[in-house]
C-alpha cells in the first residue's frame, strides 16, 4: 500500500512536470486496482495480468472516449459483466460499455432487426450458438477468423489464446471459419436429490416396486418411474407435498427451447454425429452436403416421425401426471423456485446456468457444510437414441459482430469482448457464475477446491461429456425465423387446441414451408426441399426418421459415481 | 383508476364506437383494421384536429403498400394494450416488443428503434457508468411504458405516471432521482414544457417498437404488412421518414 501511495505520488510529479501519458498511467493504476481487488484468482500470475491489461490500455487507445453498445441475455454471467466488467473496462481503457440485459427472444429479436434494418443497434451482441446456421449463410456476420488476421489484427489480444476455449467447435461454420467467441457455456443436466435417492427406506421401497434399485435413470422408463414413486407413492417427506418431476409450460418462447433444444435429441429423433446428427439433427431437418431438404418425414425429415411423437407425449403425460400444478404457469425465469423450495426428487434436464442459485447454504436443499443436496448427472434419454447421438443440450453464449457495425465500433467493440473472456478476468468470472469457458479456468486447481460444492458440474466440464452435449447446429437455416414456431405449436399442443400427432404434423408443415421460402432468398447452402413423397419410404431406410419402435423400455439405472463414469 | 368521469365517458363512447365500426366492417366482410396509436410527439400527435407524425405516415404507406384498409385513433397507451388484446381486428403502435409481450399479441416489427436514457436534476447531477449505478435511486416512467416493466423486472425503484411529461414536473420537484425516457420525446416534452434538463446521463436501453395486433389477425394480413414494412426499409422509405422527423436512424 505504502508502495502505491508513493508511485501515485510519483506519477502526479511526472504529469505535472511532463504533461504526457499521465492519463495512460492512471488507467495503469485502475488495472492495478482492478487486479488486486476484482480480478482473483486468474490463472495467470499478477505480472501476465498487469502486461494483459497494458495491452489493453495502448491497443484501446484510438478508441478512449467511444460509447459503445452490447446486448445480452439476463444471466448471472451477463450481470457481472454488465455491473462490474463494462465499469472496469471504462476505467482501464476509457472505452464506455453500456452492456444492455434483456430477455434471451430479445436478443435475437435486436439481432434480426438490425440485419434487417441496416441501422447499427448494436456494435456487439452475446448470442447463442445455436443461430451459427444462420450465421454463415446470411453473409451479415463479421467472420471472426478472417477479422482477427484483418482490420481487427492491431485489435486482437496476442494472449486470446484461441486454443484454450472448449466451445469453438460450436461457433464455427461448416466452412471452418469462426463466426462467434464463447463468452459463457451452460448444459443441461439430469437434476436429482442425492440425499432422498440415498435414502435407505426409500431404496428398499423402490425395489419392492419397480424390481430394480433407485438411482440415476439411465432411461425414460426409469425416469417416469421414479417419478410416479415420489409423487404417488412417497407423497410427502417431512410433512411436505413432493413431486416425482417438474417442468415449466407457460406458453412464451421459453417453452419451444426446452423442446427443440432438448427433449428430441434426448428422445432419438436425429441421426449419429457429433455436435449433431448428420443427415438429420435433433430438429427433425434433414441436410443434402450442407442444403437442408426437408424437415417433414414426407420430406425425409423427422420433426412429425413416431419418435418426435412419442418425446411430446411423454413430456405432456409427465406435466399432467406428476408435476405440480403451477408448472404450467412457469417459465425459464420463473421455474426455479420449486427447486429451491425442496419440494422436486428429479428433472429430466436442467439449465446449469443456475447453479448459482442453489448453491446458498441457507437453502433447502443445500447442507449446513455448504455442500449441496442435489447432484447432476447425464439425463436419461428416449427409446429412440443411440450411442453416437449428442445427448443433450449446452448453451454456448457468445460475441457475434455484424457487418453493418462501423468498422471503429467493431473494433472497440471487439475489445470488450476479448477483455470479458481474458485470461485476467475469466477464471475470477467463472468461479462467480459457474458458466466455464476455458480449459485453462476447469483445470485450475481452484476449480478443484469447488467441486464438492457443485453437486457434479465440474466433473461434467472435465469430461468429454462437454462435447456431447451440444447447441443448436448448421442444419438450421434461420434460427430466429422458425424458433418462434417451436413455441406456438407446443404451447397449442400444452393447452389441449391441437393433439400431439396434429400439432407436430402442422409444425413440421410449417417448417417446410419456411425452408421453401429461404430456398429464394439465401446463396450458400439454401434450403432445397425434397419432393414429398410417402413417409413410409423414409421410415424403411436406416437410419432418422426412424419407424414405430412399439416396445417398452425396462427401466435402468445407475448408481450416482457409475453414471458420472460414463463422462470420462 | 380514470383520471375523471368525463374523461372516462369520452373513453366508453369512442370505444364503443369503434367496436360498432369494426364490427360492422367485418360483417361486410372487408378486413378493416383498427389501428390505434397514443400521443408521443415526434411520433404521434394531434394538431388543430389533425392527425400527424412519424407514426401516422408510417401506418399509411405501411397500409397502402399492403393493400388494406385500416382507422386510425388516438388512445392514452396503457389502454390501447388492453383494448388491442381484447379486440379482433385491432392492431397498436408503437408497441415496445419483448419476450413477456411475445406471446399477448401478434407483430409487425420493427416499426420503431427507440433509445431510452435517464435524466437528472439540472442541479443535481447523477453521472451514471453502468444502469447498475442508478440503483438507489428513485426512477420516473409512465404507465404501459416497457421500459418501466423492464427496470422494475431489474429490481429498480419505478414511479409511474399517467403521463410521460408529468415526469418533469416530479423531477424538478425532486420526487424523482431520475426520469427514465425516450430521448427524441423528452426533447419534445422538454421544449413543450419549457424546461432543460440537458443531454442524459446514461442512455441505457434500446427499444424496438412493433406494431401489436391481436391474436386473432389473418396469418395473410399480418405477411402482408410485414413484407410492406421489410420493403420500406429495403427501398429506402423508412431512412427517408426518420429524416423528415430528424429522429436519427
Amino acid at each position: 500500500m505504502a508502495f502505491r501511495c508513493f508511485s501515485s505520488y510519483l506519477l502526479a510529479f511526472f504529469c505535472m512536470f511532463f504533461g504526457f501519458h499521465c492519463v495512460a498511467a492512471s488507467q495503469i493504476d485502475s488495472a492495478n486496482l482492478w487486479i488486486e481487488e476484482e480480478f482473483q484468482p486468474s490463472t495467470l500470475s499478477k505480472s501476465a495480468q498487469i502486461a494483459e491489461m497494458n495491452w489493453f490500455i495502448e491497443a484501446a487507445r484510438p478508441y478512449k472516449g467511444m460509447q459503445i453498445r452490447v446486448v445480452s441475455e439476463t444471466l448471472n454471467t451477463h450481470e457481472y459483466e454488465a455491473n462490474r466488467l463494462a465499469k472496469a473496462f471504462y476505467q482501464i481503457t476509457g472505452i464506455h460499455v453500456v452492456h444492455e440485459l434483456t430477455g434471451e427472444d430479445d436478443v435475437v429479436k435486436k439481432m434480426s432487426a438490425q440485419m434487417l434494418t441496416g441501422q447499427n443497434l448494436y456494435d456487439a451482441y452475446i448470442s447463442d450458438s445455436d443461430l451459427i446456421g444462420t450465421h454463415f449463410r446470411s453473409g451479415k456476420v463479421l467472420v471472426l477468423s478472417d477479422f482477427m488476421q484483418g482490420q481487427g489484427k492491431q485489435v486482437t489480444l496476442p494472449s486470446l489464446d484461441l486454443n484454450d476455449f472448449i466451445g469453438l467447435k460450436f461457433t464455427t461454420g461448416p466452412d471452418g471459419k469462426l463466426y462467434q467467441l464463447p463468452d459463457q457455456q451452460f448444459a443441461n443436466l439430469y437434476w436429482y436429490r442425492h440425499d432422498w435417492f440415498s435414502r435407505p427406506d426409500f431404496k428398499r421401497q423402490f425395489k419392492d416396486l419397480y424390481g430394480y434399485e433407485l438411482g440415476v435413470p439411465q432411461n425414460w422408463q426409469a425416469y417416469e418411474d421414479i417419478a410416479e414413486f415420489f409423487g404417488y407413492h412417497v407423497k410427502t417427506i417431512d410433512g411436505t407435498r413432493v413431486y416425482g418431476h417438474y417442468d415449466y409450460a407457460k406458453p412464451d418462447p421459453s417453452v419451444g427451447w426446452r423442446i427443440s433444444d432438448a427433449w428430441l435429441s434426448m428422445a432419438g429423433v436425429g441421426d449419429i454425429g457429433l455436435p449433431n446428427g448428420l443427415p438429420v439433427d435433433e430438429w427433425g431437418i434433414r441436410v443434402d452436403q450442407c442444403r437442408p431438404v426437408g424437415a417433414s418425414v414426407a420430406r425425409g425429415g423427422a420433426l412429425n416421425s413416431p419418435a418426435a411423437k412419442y418425446a411430446m407425449r411423454k413430456y405432456i403425460d409427465w406435466l399432467n401426471k406428476f408435476a405440480p400444478e403451477d408448472s404450467k404457469r412457469l417459465t425459464f425465469k420463473s421455474s426455479l423456485k420449486w427447486l429451491k423450495g425442496g419440494q422436486v426428487a428429479q428433472q429430466i434436464f436442467w439449465y446449469t446456468a443456475f447453479v448459482p442459485d442453489v448453491i446458498s447454504s441457507n437453502l433447502a436443499i443445500v447442507n449446513p457444510d455448504g455442500t449441496p443436496k442435489w447432484r447432476v448427472a447425464p439425463s436419461p434419454v428416449g427409446k429412440y437414441w443411440r450411442s453416437g447421438m449428442k445427448s443433450g443440450y449446452q448453451d454456448a453464449g457468445s460475441w457475434t459482430i455484424l457487418k453493418s457495425t462501423p468498422l471503429k465500433n467493431q473494433q472497440a467493440a471487439w475489445l470488450y469482448a476479448q477483455f470479458v473472456v481474458s485470461k485476467t478476468v475469466s477464471l475470477r468470472k467463472t468461479m462467480m457464475t459457474l458458466t466455464p469457458i476455458r480449459r485453462s479456468d476447469i483445470d485450475s486447481q481452484f476449480m478443484t477446491a469447488k467441486a464438492p460444492y457443485l453437486g457434479g458440474l465440474v466433473e461434467f466440464y472435465r469430461s468429454n461429456a462437454r462435447d456431447v452435449w451440444t447447441p443448436t447446429g448448421t442444419n438450421v437455416p434461420d434460427y430466429p425465423g422458425m424458433a418462434q414456431y417451436w413455441w406456438r405449436f407446443i404451447s397449442d399442443i400444452i393447452l389441449g387446441k391441437l393433439t400431439v400427432d396434429e400439432g407436430m404434423d402442422q409444425l413440421a408443415n410449417k417448417m417446410d414451408q419456411h425452408l421453401f421460402e429461404l430456398s429464394h432468398k439465401q446463396g450458400v447452402c439454401s434450403p432445397q426441399l425434397n419432393p414429398i413423397q410417402s413417409e413410409q419410404i423414409w421410415l424403411d431406410k436406416p437410419g432418422s426418421p426412424k419407424r414405430f419402435d412399439p416396445l417398452n423400455q425396462r427401466g435402468r439405472t445407475l448408481p450416482y459415481q457409475e453414471a458420472i463414469n460414463v463422462w470420462q | 383508476m380514470f383520471g375523471s368521469s368525463a374523461l372516462f365517458k369520452a373513453f366508453v363512447t369512442l370505444l364503443m364506437f369503434v367496436n360498432v365500426w369494426a364490427a360492422s366492417a367485418f360483417a361486410q366482410n372487408k378486413p378493416v383494421i383498427q389501428v390505434l396509436t397514443y400521443e408521443e410527439a415526434p411520433f404521434a400527435k394531434i394538431k388543430n384536429n389533425h392527425k400527424q407524425g412519424f407514426i401516422v405516415d408510417l401506418v399509411a404507406e405501411l397500409f397502402k403498400r399492403a393493400k388494406l384498409d385500416y382507422r386510425l385513433d388516438f388512445l392514452p397507451l396503457k389502454r390501447i394494450l388492453v383494448t388491442t388484446r381484447l379486440n379482433e381486428y385491432y392492431c397498436a403502435l408503437p408497441v415496445e416488443r419483448s419476450q413477456e409481450r411475445e406471446v399477448t399479441y401478434k407483430w409487425v416489427s420493427p416499426v420503431l428503434v427507440s433509445r431510452y436514457g435517464l435524466f437528472s436534476q439540472t442541479d443535481n447531477k447523477l453521472p451514471l457508468v453502468t444502469l447498475n449505478d442508478a440503483k438507489p435511486y428513485v426512477i420516473g416512467s409512465f404507465l404501459g411504458s416497457g421500459v418501466a416493466e423492464y427496470l422494475q423486472g431489474q429490481g429498480f425503484t419505478v414511479e409511474v405516471t399517467a403521463r410521460s411529461e408529468q415526469n418533469i414536473r416530479m423531477l424538478q420537484h425532486k420526487r424523482i432521482d431520475l426520469w427514465a425516457a425516450e430521448i427524441e420525446s423528452a426533447k419534445q416534452q422538454m421544449t413543450k414544457n419549457n424546461a432543460s434538463l440537458g443531454k442524459p446521463e446514461l442512455v441505457f436501453y434500446t427499444s424496438i417498437r412493433a406494431m401489436a395486433c391481436h391474436r386473432s389477425i389473418p396469418d395473410t394480413a399480418l405477411e402482408n404488412l410485414q413484407s410492406a414494412l421489410t420493403q420500406m426499409y429495403q427501398d429506402g422509405f423508412m431512412r427517408k421518414l426518420y429524416e423528415k422527423y430528424n429522429v436519427p436512424f
